[in-house]
């Protein structure tokens, strides 16, 4: 691996930290805090592409396992990983991996601004928002036995939310194209 | 950024990273597969006298679980209410005595001994051509190194919005933090190549 990949992993694991200092919101009944850092995830997988953009994310969870705050509300250390929730920190990684792959697939310099822009809002909904909810729900069903409708009915309200955020990570991923493009073309 | 370790000389905080690490991926097993509430909340109470004999104050205690104690309220009363009360009593144990004995690893090892342990774990990624397992380490000190940089490019760009009388928005804010920031790759990438830092035996 180049040094300058490892480099744009670090410094982009970094941007997801901070985006993580953004208080996040509760919408009370439901035990997951909204937050700006499921954006920085998406927002890996659209300008970094899908080895980088996962490596990335990698290494923000690899700090919050050796006890950084480094997750939104200053969340860390070893029990993120033994909460229900635990499943949508686990779906980063696929929901980047998933994100990046599709957006190294289906945008190319040669579109127009508005396909472009289409396309990264296509890979950021499948991979941010689907894959990331298949693991999430998939995991608080399982291990708290709560049972698949139940743990989806719970998930529900913050689709909304992260939709919305597909569409910020989409324009920002054509307007970091446009300015300083980074992700790997298919050729 | 202030990690979570605790300085002290416990046995906890003398044993080997590693060791822990397989105790509580063996505790948490044990945990999953016995369903008695008793026995939970024995393990629960048996993490909370583990942060107590290494002298955690109660509100240091409680500033740790605080993200976790909702979680684990709601999902509990989820379980009470549509699978019986048994069962909810069973999984706020459960999740609670996870949670205490995570944290109990967490405030006994450095950052350092961590990145030792993943280092380490690494050496057959290596092996196999797929990783260097040093670059872990140089990767988690570049983040945390970069973090408090981000955050005042981050209040740069917010202040130049309201120099210009505009209203900050999501992404007028992402796009230059993105671009500024990682257009500074290139210079320390080749700072680090200068110094000769991956190559290193």
């Amino acid at each position: 691996m180049a040094t300058r990949d490892l480099v744009l992993s670090a410094l982009f694991a970094a941007i997801i930290v901070a985006l993580g200092l953004v208080p996040p919101i509760m919408l009370g009944f439901i035990p997951v805090p909204i937050t700006a850092q499921s954006l920085g995830v998406m927002l890996a997988g659209v300008v970094l592409g899908a080895k980088r953009g996962t490596i990335s994310v990698l290494l923000v969870l690899v700090l919050a396992a050796i006890g950084l705050p480094v997750l939104s509300g200053g969340r860390g250390g070893l029990a993120v990983f033994m909460a229900p929730t635990t499943g949508y920190l686990i779906g980063w990684v696929f929901a980047v991996l998933t994100t990046g792959y599709l957006s190294q697939l289906l945008v190319s310099h040669s579109q127009a601004g508005f396909v472009q822009t289409v396309n990264f809002f296509v890979a950021a909904l499948f991979g941010g928002v689907i894959v990331l909810y298949v693991c999430g729900i998939s995991y608080l069903a399982l291990v708290t036995g709560l049972g698949f409708s139940k743990a989806f009915m719970g998930s529900l309200a913050f689709i909304p939310g992260d939709i919305l955020k597909a569409v910020i990570a989409a324009l920002a991923g054509r307007a970091v194209m446009v300015g300083y493009p980074l992700l790997p073309q298919r050729t | 950024m202030r990690s979570l370790h605790i300085d002290g000389n416990s046995v906890l905080h003398r044993l080997p990273a590693a060791a822990k690490l397989a105790a509580l991926a063996v505790i948490s097993l044990v945990l999953f597969m016995i369903d008695n509430a008793g026995f939970l909340a024995g393990a629960a109470l048996a993490g909370l006298a583990g942060h107590v004999l290494l002298r955690i104050s109660a509100t240091e205690i409680w500033r740790r679980m605080r993200p976790f104690v909702l979680i684990v309220v709601v999902v509990a009363l989820f379980t009470a209410v549509f699978n019986g009360t048994g069962e909810g009593l069973t999984a706020f144990f459960r999740l609670a005595a996870l949670a205490l004995f995570a944290s109990l690893v967490t405030a006994t090892t450095t950052t350092g001994d961590f990145i030792g342990v993943i280092t380490r774990a690494a050496m057959p990624l290596e092996r196999l051509g797929l990783l260097k397992a040093r670059d872990v380490g140089l990767s988690i000190g570049l983040v945390i190194r970069f973090v408090p940089e981000i955050l005042s490019r981050y209040e740069v760009i917010r202040d130049a919005h309201y120099a210009r009388g505009l209203k900050p928005r999501p992404v007028s804010l992402i796009v230059p933090l993105i671009i500024t920031t990682l257009k500074s790759a290139d210079e320390i990438a080749a700072a680090i190549d200068a110094r000769g830092i991956r190559s290193q035996k």
